[in-house]
């Protein structure tokens, strides 16, 4: 595993268990997240994006489970933890921030309990008061005023109960920090101001972090890498100037191409063609061949390899792929 | 969305075309396939399904069923189970070919049969008299059989069937509990029909009699004729009073909404029970009563979940939308409010005639429900109270009659429940 | 000062101060709502008893000639309709009754010796308190531990026997279980007492305080009477408990498992908070407060309940009152006997308004 990289994820595959057979959300996908950096995930609903991330922390319950996979964080797999062993990782060392802050915190318990909840779970020879004063320090940093700790979630406006959920989830310093949606429930402004939080206490507290979106403009905003993808596989990684300069990966070109330019002229709106497969019974060969306007018949029976295209740029694309394709590690 | 819906949004999406390939199965096939989906909830929907079938079978024709009358006094007074009234019987080698007392019936020239009796026993007398009967009602008919046993006497019961076998005797007349204890003595001996007629064999009154010589058997499948009628009509009644009232009161709102239903509240908060209680008590106890007064009870149960379903449609933007292209009121409560209303009615109306039974049947414990020449369950089970000590039958299996038709139904709604309602759908 | 009045003092005074005390500290919200409830308990009330007059007047049978039965002469039945004030008009025997409701004013019972009502309740109330209040007790520690544990261990053995389990229950009728559980420990086993609250022989020892046994017992010491109670108390607490518990695991079930699903619990889970805290902490107080309304509603299944139990166990309570009272046409007493019903159905129904306000803050703000 690479320097460098603080969480490398290796075949992982999720399965979901339906009323109509087995669907595989997450399908052999390997991605390597960088110490310090902000890694932006992208791709359209039902993708995929979310169920990776909770996997990282193995959230999934009921009828979805990780079927395969190495989860290498931190130097240990954290897919060996046993059930009693992985809360230990949750919060303390992996953090989440979630998309809808209003129904993420629990309706009849005050902002202060969630925190000092958190922190004394964690480390329980804690006291209230030292707990208590904790919590303080922290929502203060990120501009909430420590009187409002005794408040209620539904008293709060939507963008402070969005800094809550990052004050829990830097409470003891997670060292990654997983943001699923994070202002996709958010109004613009509102919106601009957490990005800008984000960067900030990224620098201060040196975290990592996961973003999941399917808001391009965001990664483009703040991210360092944007990994991209589709049906449940992973299809272009690399550094966020290179892929949206040269996006290699036809879809991640289509993607990039419909967002609306206020420089277009009228009637030139982008749409792709087709729509995202059934992954239930996903199309064999490359996912994405029905609707590629690159396709070569190769694409219709062999899967493509994710591989580096140029250093650090990864691509799942036939067209990049020579003639002697092997399965390899990933090299970030 | 978020994250904890039961799909992710991938296979989510995908539902469409499930459901449509799904339209062109059959409806048997659907029923099929949805035992693969809802899992356990299915069985038991479909069980309950079965036994409700059942049971309205046997409330339709309790006759096909039932050995004998509920009102008549078939039997001795408390039989248990399975047991055998202890009768007079008549006991035969095994080879005869006759059964009852007639059968011994001889035409006048021939010997007259030979019937051994222990002595110091009435038996003798009880076949005389029986003989003497029959005699008289043979003896003009054509054929010229006529019956004049001569009756033996014996010391013992051994000596007695000893005789049968022996040839000396045509037939013995015994108590049949007696013979049974020592038939295996005898194997060449079998045990006929009682001499008075009545079944003496095991299996006779298959749940006991009562106490005054009922079967219990039949009384209990009359009974189900009674609860099933008391449970469908007062819940109907009160389906066709409520539904409408909630859909108006949700639909129009206002003033009248708000004080039909601070009417409804504080009926539905009142114990059921003692409300019934009081209104059969004053109206009298008679089915019809009893069906008004249950019917009353449950009005305001799909007043409010109709109301409530109504009140939350209304808001939906679909309704919204329909109204601005002008649709009319009669026409949004037909195709928008209506069929969302139907399944959680359906639920309600299996849970409430479950609970009408079992009301029903409190009413008739307590003595203020029918009247007692009624074949129910609950007065069965009041009379059964008074002999608790000696007749374990006589409560048990109305109870359980009660237990297992109650079951049925709310099984059916329970497993409905978890159908109809998406919010506890896993898998 | 008659037991029914200590009782009243009892559980009223405490009820007052903590009202009041909530009152006076709570936000402008919360005592807004308590206002708003209180005003509204009123007409229930109005409209119950409304109801129960209807009941008892209006509709076809006549009183008085039943109660007296053939011995009743013309003029005597004249003589105690006027008494009794039922040839006054319609209007005025509505305003006396309301009257009377209010101010407890029970009259005298319409049979052989004319005792006042109150009295009559005073014995017996006592009685189904002392039955209900164990049963409720026992229901509700089977029926949420229950509930929540088939709720977290959902889909598997423990929940569908779980289900299994209060559906048998609910169609359970109580009155058969009674009886099946008489015949069983009192008539095969002969361990436990089938009828009554007490050995009639130790019955006598007792210094009637409550009225309440148990208790009464225990204050004065007197162990043998308490062992009594007891023994008869258990299998009517078990019969009544049993059925209620049905109910309970239900609701239960049903609202942990919703609760479990909301994405704060995921949010909480995914902090590192352990699965056992979720479930029996945060899940199961979120759950608690749809379920505090249902359990107030369950009074109404309580007091129906008792009615059936005590006819089965010849406990001399309320309901058994209600039943004799009926078959023996004393309408006077059936009478007060419905409108206190429906008196403690107002009353508990407001209490769990003003404790669901208490514990849910979404509700006071």
């Amino acid at each position: 595993m690479p320097d460098d990289s603080l969480y490398s994820v290796r075949n992982l595959t999720v399965e979901y268990q339906t009323r109509v057979g087995i669907v595989k959300a997450v399908d052999d996908v390997s991605l390597d997240i960088r110490r310090g950096e902000i890694l932006g995930l992208v791709g359209e609903s039902g993708c995929g994006k979310s169920t990776l991330g909770k996997a990282l922390m193995r959230l999934h319950t009921g009828p979805a489970r990780i079927a395969n996979g190495e989860l290498w964080f931190d130097g240990r797999d954290l897919m060996k933890l046993s059930d009693r062993e992985m809360p230990d990782v949750r919060g303390a060392e992996i953090g989440m921030i979630f998309q809808d802050p209003m129904t993420s915190l629990n309706p009849v318990q005050r902002i202060l309990d969630h925190l000092t909840e958190t922190i004394q779970a964690h480390e329980p020879e804690t006291s209230g008061a030292a707990a208590r004063t904790r919590s303080e320090e922290l929502v203060e940093r990120l501009g909430i005023r420590r009187e409002r700790l005794n408040e209620y979630p539904h008293q709060m406006s939507g963008g402070m109960r969005q800094r809550v959920m990052i004050s829990l989830a830097l409470a003891l310093r997670a060292k990654l920090v997983i943001a699923d949606e994070p202002t996709t429930s958010l109004d613009v402004i509102v919106e601009a101001k957490f990005l800008d939080l984000l960067k900030e206490l990224q620098k201060e507290f040196g975290l990592t972090i996961l973003l999941i979106t399917h808001n391009i403009g965001v990664v483009a905003e703040v991210a360092d890498r944007v990994a991209v993808m589709y049906a449940a596989k992973m299809a272009e990684v690399g550094d966020v100037n290179d892929v949206f300069a040269d996006p290699k990966h036809p879809y991640t070109q289509g993607l990039l191409k419909s967002v609306p330019n206020i420089r277009l002229e009228e009637g030139e709106l982008y749409k792709m063609e087709g729509a995202p497969p059934n992954l239930l019974h996903p199309p064999i060969g490359c996912r994405f061949h029905p609707r590629c306007p690159f396709v070569m018949d190769i694409c219709r029976t062999r899967e493509p390899a994710f591989e580096p295209v140029v250093g650090g740029h990864l691509v799942s694309c036939l067209l990049y792929q020579t003639a002697n394709v092997k399965q390899e590690g990933l090299h970030a | 969305m978020t994250e904890t819906q039961e799909l992710p949004p991938e296979v989510a999406a995908e539902a469409p075309t499930w459901e449509a390939e799904l339209q062109r199965v059959g409806f048997i096939r659907r029923i099929f396939m949805a035992r693969r989906w809802y899992g356990a909830d299915w069985w038991f929907v479909t069980i309950s399904a079965v036994m409700v079938l059942g049971f309205i079978i046997v409330a339709m024709f309790p006759g096909l069923f039932a050995p004998h009358s509920p009102d008549d006094l078939v039997g001795p007074r408390f039989l248990a189970p399975g047991a055998h009234p202890d009768l007079p019987a008549l006991i035969l080698p095994s080879d005869s070919p006759d059964n009852e007392l007639i059968d011994l019936a001889v035409p006048s020239d021939q010997p007259r049969p030979i019937v051994a009796v222990v002595q110091g026993v009435p038996t003798s007398g009880a076949l005389n008299e029986q003989a003497q009967v029959i005699d008289n009602q043979i003896k003009n008919e054509p054929g010229g059989l006529r019956l004049r046993p001569r009756i033996e006497r014996y010391a013992t019961l051994e000596e007695a069937l000893q005789a049968v076998v022996n040839g000396k005797a045509t037939a013995a007349v015994v108590q049949s509990l007696e013979f049974e204890a020592i038939s295996a003595q005898f194997p060449t001996l079998r045990e006929g029909a009682s001499i008075t007629g009545e079944r003496s064999t095991a299996g006779g009154f298959f749940l006991g009699t009562n106490d005054i010589g009922q079967d219990v058997l039949s009384r209990l499948l009359w009974g189900t004729r009674i609860a099933l009628i008391i449970g469908f009509s007062s819940s109907l009644v009160a389906l066709f009073l409520g539904v409408p009232l909630g859909l108006f009161a949700g639909f129009a709102g206002g003033s009248l909404d708000r004080s039909l239903s601070l009417v409804m509240d504080s009926l539905y908060a009142f114990p059921g029970l003692i409300l019934a209680i009081a209104i059969t008590a004053v109206l009298g106890p008679s089915m019809l009563n009893i069906i008004v007064a249950i019917a009353v009870l449950y009005i305001p149960t799909y007043y409010r979940i109709v109301r409530g379903q109504t009140l939350s449609v209304k808001e939906e933007v679909y309704v919204e939308a329909a109204k601005s292209i002008g649709a009319r009121n009669l026409e949004i409560l037909q195709k928008y409010i209506f069929p969302n209303v139907i399944p959680s009615v359906a639920i309600i109306f299996s849970v409430n005639v479950a609970d009408a039974i079992l009301t029903g049947a409190g009413l008739s414990f307590l003595g203020l429900g029918l009247p007692p020449t009624i074949a129910d369950w609950g007065i069965d089970l009041a009379r059964g109270q008074r002999f608790i000590q000696t007749a374990w039958w006589m409560i048990t299996f109305p109870g359980l009659a009660i237990m297992l038709v109650v079951l049925a139904f709310s099984m059916m709604g329970e497993g409905l429940t978890e159908i109809f309602n998406p919010k506890l759908r896993e898998r | 000062m008659t037991p029914i009045t200590l009782i009243a003092l009892l559980i009223g005074v405490p009820a007052f101060l903590l009202l009041t005390y909530v009152f006076i500290h709570g936000s402008a919200g919360l005592r807004h709502y308590i206002l708003t409830r209180v005003g509204l308990t009123l007409p229930m009330v109005f409209i119950l008893a409304t109801l129960v007059f209807f009941v008892m007047r209006v509709l076809p049978g006549d009183p008085v000639s039943s109660a007296l039965g053939p011995k009743g002469t013309p003029e005597m039945l004249a003589r105690i309709r006027t008494q009794l004030g039922l040839n006054d008009p319609l209007i005025v025997q509505y305003s006396r009754f309301l009257g009377d409701m209010v101010t407890l004013h029970f009259g005298n019972s319409l049979m052989g010796g004319h005792r006042p009502i109150v009295d009559e309740m005073s014995e017996r109330f006592p009685a189904t308190l002392e039955l209900v209040i164990p049963a409720s007790i026992f229901a509700l520690v089977i029926g949420i531990w229950g509930g929540t544990l088939a709720a977290s261990r959902r889909k598997r053995a423990t929940d569908y026997a779980l289900r299994i389990y209060s559906v048998i229950i609910y169609s359970l009728p109580i009155f058969w279980l009674g009886l099946m559980l008489q015949l069983l420990f009192g008539v095969q086993l002969n361990i436990l007492p089938i009828s009554g609250r007490i050995d009639p022989v130790i019955g006598t020892t007792i210094k009637h305080i409550t009225n309440l046994y148990a208790v009464d017992a225990l204050i004065t010491g007197n162990w043998p009477a308490f062992g009594s109670v007891a023994q008869h108390l258990v299998l009517p607490t078990i019969t009544l408990g049993l059925i209620l518990s049905g109910v309970f695991v239900r609701m239960t079930r049903i609202n942990v498992i919703e609760t479990l699903q909301a994405d704060y619990i995921a949010a909480a889970r995914a902090r590192g908070i352990r699965e056992h805290v979720l479930v029996f902490g945060h899940a199961l107080k979120n759950a608690m407060i749809p379920v505090i309304t249902l359990i107030g509603l369950q009074v109404a299944i309580l007091l129906a309940g008792a009615v059936l139990t005590e006819t089965v166990f010849s406990w001399p309570g309320m309901g058994s009152y209600l039943v004799e009272r009926i078959s023996s046409r004393d309408y006077t007493a059936v009478q007060s006997v419905i409108t206190v019903f429906a008196l403690l159905v107002a009353l508990i129904s407001l209490a769990v308004d003003v404790v669901y306000s208490l514990v849910d803050p979404r509700v006071r703000y």
